[in-house]
Order: C-alpha cells, then sequence, then structure tokens
C-alpha cells in the first residue's frame, strides 16, 4: 500500500508531445483512472509509471521518494497488460509464481501464495493448464492473480477489460474492484471506454492530446465538465457552437432559450445532456427551451430516443426513460425541447466554462416547477 | 462429413499431389537408391565396378582408423561451428529482432548480403587473411616477427563455416524472436526479473524450437561443407565431403564414395533425429 505522485511528469519525442505535465496524487487504496481516446497519452504515462519509458521530465514518487530512476524489475508494480502477457510456456502456477520466484521465496511460502492467489481468483481447477487452454476471462484472471501474488506496491491496470466479451466485462470490473478495495492497493486503471471508468473509479483523469483536461470524481466530471471534449467524452452531449447573448443561444438561425443566466457573451460550445431533455408540445419561448420537429424516434426498451431537428441542418438527441409518463412523438411532430440549468454547459471561446449566475436551487430539475408555472400562468 | 465422403475427399487429394510426390520419388529417391546400389558394388582398378553384393565398402570405412578418424573431424567441426553460430547468432538475433529504428533494414541487409556472394569466393577472401604471407601472418609478423600459420588449421576451417552459416542461423532464429511478444518481457520485467534472467527464463525457452531448428540446419549444412574444408583445410584436414569427392573423381571408386556419402547422410540424420529428441516436447515447432 503506498501513495503514488506523479510530478509534472512528461514525455517528448523530439517535437511531439506525447505527455505534457501530468500532476497526480493517489492516495493509499485509491483506484484513478486515466480515460480518453487512443493517443492522448494515457498508455504512456501507465508506462513511465511501471518503467518502460524514460520521462522526459518531471518525477514519479511513491511514498514520497523518487523511483524514475529505477529499472522496471526493482520498482514493485503489478502491472496487468490489456494482451495478459502470459507466459505460453509456464503453466498458471508457474505463471503466478514466476515473481515470486524471482524475489527468491521459498518453496512452501510461494507455494501457499500461489494456492491463496488461486482461490482468490477461483483458478484452482486450472492451475496446470497451459495458458493457450483458457478462456479469455480465465486468462485475465491469472494474469490479475501473477500481477497481485508479488503484493505489489502499486496496481497498473492496461485496458484490463478491453479484450473480453461485453458480458463478461462488467463482471470481470467488479471482480477487479472488490479484489483491488481488498487488498487496498494503490491502483491506476488506463481505459478509453468511458463506462468502464465510471464504474471502476474511484476518481477519473480525463486526458487528451497528452494533456489533462479534467481530474474528479464521475460526479465532478459528468455535472460540471471542464471543457467541451470532457463534455462530449463522458457520458453524451449535444454540442453546438454558436453565439451567446442575454440569455440567448444562437446556432445561425436557430435560437435556443438557456435555462441558465451567464455574464459573458460572443462565441461559445453549448452541451445538451440529451436524457436530461424532455419534449413536450410547442409552445412559448421560456428560459431552457427550443422549437424543433421529430425527424426520428426510437423506442429502445429502457430509453426513448428522439432526434429533434432544431435548425436546418441541426439536429439534437433527446433521451427519456420509457418508464416516465412521455409518450413516443411521431416524426414531423412539432415540439419543444425543454430543460433545466443541469443539462446545459457552457463553455466560452477558450473552452473555459462559463457559471451560471441564478442563485443554485433557483431553479429545480429539468422542464419543471419553473416551466410549468409560466405554462399555467398562459 | 461420413466415412463415405472423408474417402472421396481422400481419394481427390491423393490425385492432386500424386504429380508431386512422384517427382520428389523419382527425383530424390532414385538417386539414392542407386547410390544404396553402388555402395554394394566392388571397385577394380581395371574394371572400376563389378556388379555384386558385398558389404567390403562399409567394413573398410569401419574398420580403417583414418576413415572413422575423418567421420570423427566432421563431427567435430560441425559441432564447434554450429556451437559457436549458436552462440554468436542469438544474441545477434535477439537484438536485430528488438530492433526498431531505421537501422534494422540496414542491419538485415547486412546480414542478408553475404549471402549474394557464392561461397566460393568468400572462402577466397579468407584465404587471402589466413594464407602464408596472408593479412593475419603479415600483422602477427609485423608484432611478433615470426608470423602466425592460420591456414590449413581446424580454426580456419571452422572460420570459414561460421561465416558462410552464420546468416543462415541469425535469420531463423530472429523470425523466431520476432513472434515472441514484447510484452512478456515486460511482464517478466515488471515481476522483478533482471533482464539476464528475463532472457533465460522467457525468450530462451520461447526460442527454443526456432534455435534448434537454425542449429540443425548449421549441423547439417556444415556436415556437408565441400569448399570450405577443402581449400582452407588443404590436404591435410579431411572432413568427409572432400574425401568422398576425392574418391568419387580422383580415384574413381564409386562403390567405395557410394558407401561414403550413405553413412555421412545417415550419421547427419542421426544426429538430426537425436536433437530433436532432445527438446522437451513441448517447446517443439
Amino acid at each position: 500500500m503506498s501513495r503514488l505522485s506523479l510530478d509534472r511528469l512528461e514525455k517528448r519525442y523530439g517535437d511531439t508531445v506525447a505527455v505534457g505535465s501530468v500532476s497526480l496524487d493517489i492516495a493509499e487504496g485509491e483506484l484513478v483512472v486515466l480515460l480518453g481516446p487512443s493517443g492522448c497519452g494515457k498508455t504512456t504515462t501507465l508506462r513511465m509509471v511501471a518503467g518502460f519509458i524514460d520521462a522526459t521530465a518531471g518525477d514519479v514518487r511513491l511514498d514520497g521518494a523518487s523511483i524514475l530512476a529505477l529499472p522496471p524489475h526493482r520498482r514493485e508494480m503489478g502491472l496487468v497488460f490489456q494482451s495478459y502477457a502470459l507466459f505460453p510456456h509456464l503453466t498458471v502456477a508457474r505463471n503466478i509464481a514466476f515473481g515470486l520466484e524471482m524475489r527468491g521465496t521459498p518453496r512452501p511460502a510461494r507455494d501457499a501464495r500461489v494456492a491463496e492467489m488461486l482461490r482468490l481468483t477461483r483458478l484452482e481447477s486450472l492451475a496446470d493448464r497451459l495458458p493457450r487452454n483458457l478462456s479469455g476471462g480465465q486468462q485475465q484472471r491469472v494474469a490479475l492473480a501473477r500481477a497481485l501474488a508479488i503484493n505489489p506496491r502499486v496496481l497498473l491496470l492496461d485496458e484490463p477489460l478491453s479484450n473480453l466479451d461485453a458480458a463478461l466485462r462488467a463482471d470481470v470490473g467488479r471482480d477487479i474492484r472488490l479484489l483491488q478495495r481488498a487488498s487496498g492497493l494503490t491502483t491506476i486503471m488506463v481505459t478509453h471506454d468511458q463506462d468502464e471508468a465510471m464504474a471502476m473509479a474511484d476518481r477519473l483523469v480525463v486526458m487528451k492530446d497528452g494533456f489533462v483536461q479534467q481530474t474528479g470524481t464521475q460526479e465532478e466530471v459528468y455535472e460540471r465538465p471542464a471543457t467541451p471534449f470532457v463534455a462530449g467524452f463522458i457520458g453524451r452531449a449535444n454540442m453546438l457552437g454558436g453565439a451567446l447573448s442575454d440569455g440567448i443561444f444562437a446556432v445561425e438561425d436557430t435560437t435556443l432559450h438557456l435555462a441558465g443566466r451567464y455574464a459573458a457573451t460572443g462565441p461559445a460550445t453549448l452541451a445538451l445532456r440529451p436524457e436530461r431533455l424532455s419534449l413536450g408540445p410547442p409552445g412559448p419561448a421560456v428560459p431552457g427551451s427550443v422549437a424543433g420537429t421529430v425527424e426520428l424516434a426510437s423506442y429502445l426498451g429502457a430509453i426513448r430516443e428522439h432526434l429533434v431537428r432544431i435548425g436546418p441542418d441541426r439536429r439534437i438527441v433527446v433521451r427519456d426513460a420509457t418508464a416516465g409518463p412521455a409518450r413516443l412523438h411521431h416524426a414531423g411532430e412539432s415540439v419543444a425541447v425543454r430543460w433545466g440549468v443541469d443539462a446545459e454547459r457552457l463553455f466560452d471561446a477558450a473552452e473555459m466554462p462559463l457559471m451560471d449566475l441564478n442563485p443554485p436551487g433557483w431553479s429545480v430539475k429539468p422542464g419543471h416547477s419553473r416551466l410549468d408555472a409560466i405554462q399555467q400562468q398562459q | 462429413m461420413d466415412a463415405a465422403g472423408e474417402r472421396r475427399q481422400g481419394a481427390a487429394a491423393a490425385t492432386f499431389l500424386a504429380p508431386a510426390t512422384l517427382v520428389v520419388m523419382v527425383m530424390l529417391m532414385a538417386p539414392l537408391l542407386l547410390l544404396l546400389r553402388f555402395s554394394l558394388n566392388r571397385y577394380d582398378r581395371t574394371e572400376l565396378m563389378i556388379e555384386t553384393v558385398t558389404g567390403a565398402n562399409y567394413l573398410r570405412f569401419f574398420s580403417d582408423p583414418f576413415y572413422i578418424g575423418v567421420m570423427r573431424t566432421t563431427l567435430a567441426v560441425a559441432a564447434l561451428s554450429t556451437l559457436l553460430c549458436l552462440l554468436l547468432g542469438l544474441p545477434l538475433a535477439y537484438r536485430l529482432a528488438r530492433m526498431q529504428s531505421r537501422w534494422k533494414t540496414a542491419c538485415m541487409l547486412g546480414i542478408v548480403l553475404p549471402l549474394f556472394i557464392g561461397s566460393t569466393v568468400r572462402m577466397v577472401g579468407w584465404m587471402i587473411l589466413f594464407a602464408h604471407g596472408g593479412v593475419i601472418d603479415a600483422v602477427a609478423r609485423w608484432f611478433n616477427g615470426r608470423g602466425m600459420e592460420v591456414m590449413y588449421t581446424s580454426f580456419a576451417v571452422i572460420a570459414g563455416i561460421v561465416s558462410i552459416n552464420l546468416p543462415f542461423v541469425v535469420l531463423t532464429i530472429q523470425s523466431t524472436i520476432e513472434t515472441i511478444d514484447t510484452r512478456l518481457e515486460e511482464a517478466a520485467g515488471s515481476l522483478g526479473a533482471p533482464p539476464a534472467r528475463m532472457f533465460w527464463r522467457i525468450v530462451w525457452p520461447l526460442a527454443l524450437p526456432g534455435t534448434a531448428t537454425a542449429g540443425i540446419l548449421c549441423f547439417i549444412l556444415a556436415m556437408n561443407a565441400y569448399a570450405t574444408p577443402y581449400l582452407l583445410g588443404g590436404p591435410r584436414f579431411q572432413m568427409m565431403a572432400p574425401l568422398l569427392y576425392w574418391e568419387f573423381s580422383t580415384n574413381n571408386n564409386w562403390p567405395f564414395a557410394s558407401a561414403l556419402a550413405l553413412l555421412l547422410m545417415t550419421t547427419t540424420l542421426l544426429m538430426t533425429a537425436c536433437a530433436n529428441w532432445i527438446i522437451p516436447a513441448r517447446y517443439r515447432a
């Protein structure tokens, strides 16, 4: 169990920045997920921590002591690879024992530890199999058992679930999370899959082009994305580029009435969460609304999805739960899309988020009391 | 598939394979059978080959310490040059396989390029280096005043064979190492294996099939080497291939030459089978 901190960690290849100044403090037993699209530098960061790539600048400290000068085999990190990288010529038990053998652990202690890991990962019956005779999920568990057997100071997970069937992924993810919790291991996980990240992390680090876009809990990055990229990458968002002036957001000839009040004017980006929008009959231009026409309506089981055209070539997606009272609209129907302050997030031209000037709690949930009140007045 | 279908497919396969099989049989087996037949004949100075069935040629080989000695020299030279090729080739192949820069192409070319020149021509190069009054001799003379005789020694022959076989060995092993995922090496590292132990525990066992193939290839080539021992070994350093050619062309003793050829082939095959048998089953290619 250790504290890990990355201090302005940087990797350059000539003029290209692979990782630019990543700073991160990971508490004991915390699971931090580095999340981003491919090429965002998340894997490079992980490999620098593991020692496979030399950092250009910055430092990696484990319990306060720099480990940058240590070769990988002396860093005591448990690493689970995306491809698992199991030794194909060794049985499951020998794979798990490998790290202990390298440490010179005496035979009885080694056997006991291997047996314990086999039990923990429910692999007892497969101990004498070769990796090629295992399923993907079983191989994954061997990789995890092998990494945990050495009691690493830090656990590093490189896209641990991406080679598994979608059906297995959630289960295995939960298993990993439980094991990690039980052993209290400080962990960094790298993934491009936001669902995986949301499900497993204590804290998320969203990266793009080598730079950290935002660090925070799931709720923080979802509710208060720091950049338009985060708004689009975490969860879904309708992204609209337009001009902001006095409560009105204009996208070419389409006018959206914002739910919040903003001091800034000028070019801006609006992100609207589809699942926080609702559809209603066309009505007056109240705050948090835009008029449109339904183009596509799909019933997807748990949710309904409407594609609403709000401008000549401008569409937004509205998703709501089928459990709610609303109905599926027909294509061609005229509607008003409505939302509350928590559905919208505005960014200025410099991609900085704009703050709603309304006092908190002034506006309640999307399209309800305030909107209903106005409608009732009419 | 039912049994009849399988049979039908088997028959179709046999039809397609028949011409090629026939060609191989005729081209490969016929000369060998001929050789076997010749080796049982008797040699006469005036009539050359007299048809009969006798084991005299084989008896002569096994009863004459000279021929046994030549076979022993051949085996020793082949084994030693195979060992040297593997010792030199393995690290070279590993470095080459793990290279990523644009130098890799250049280095690959450097390995392959010698193969573009005939082995006899390359031997002439070695002769210039080794010969009495050659480069090594001249340099040594400049240092110690006595010079150094390298030509016509076992060292010269082994150096020549290694230089010819090394590219094959490197290329064979390198292609095997290329198939070993570098993540395995990283995994071993992260589990606490320093590079040397990682190589021994992970790369070596996984590269063993390719290394064995390379070794066998090298051994067969060395056992049958002709130009190298002939040019660099001279008349006193006898190996099987030059000896049997000499029996065949100079002595015109076809029966005995045939017996030598079959004995050389059998020995090589036996050694190869042994090598394959030593390698644990799970590593076999």
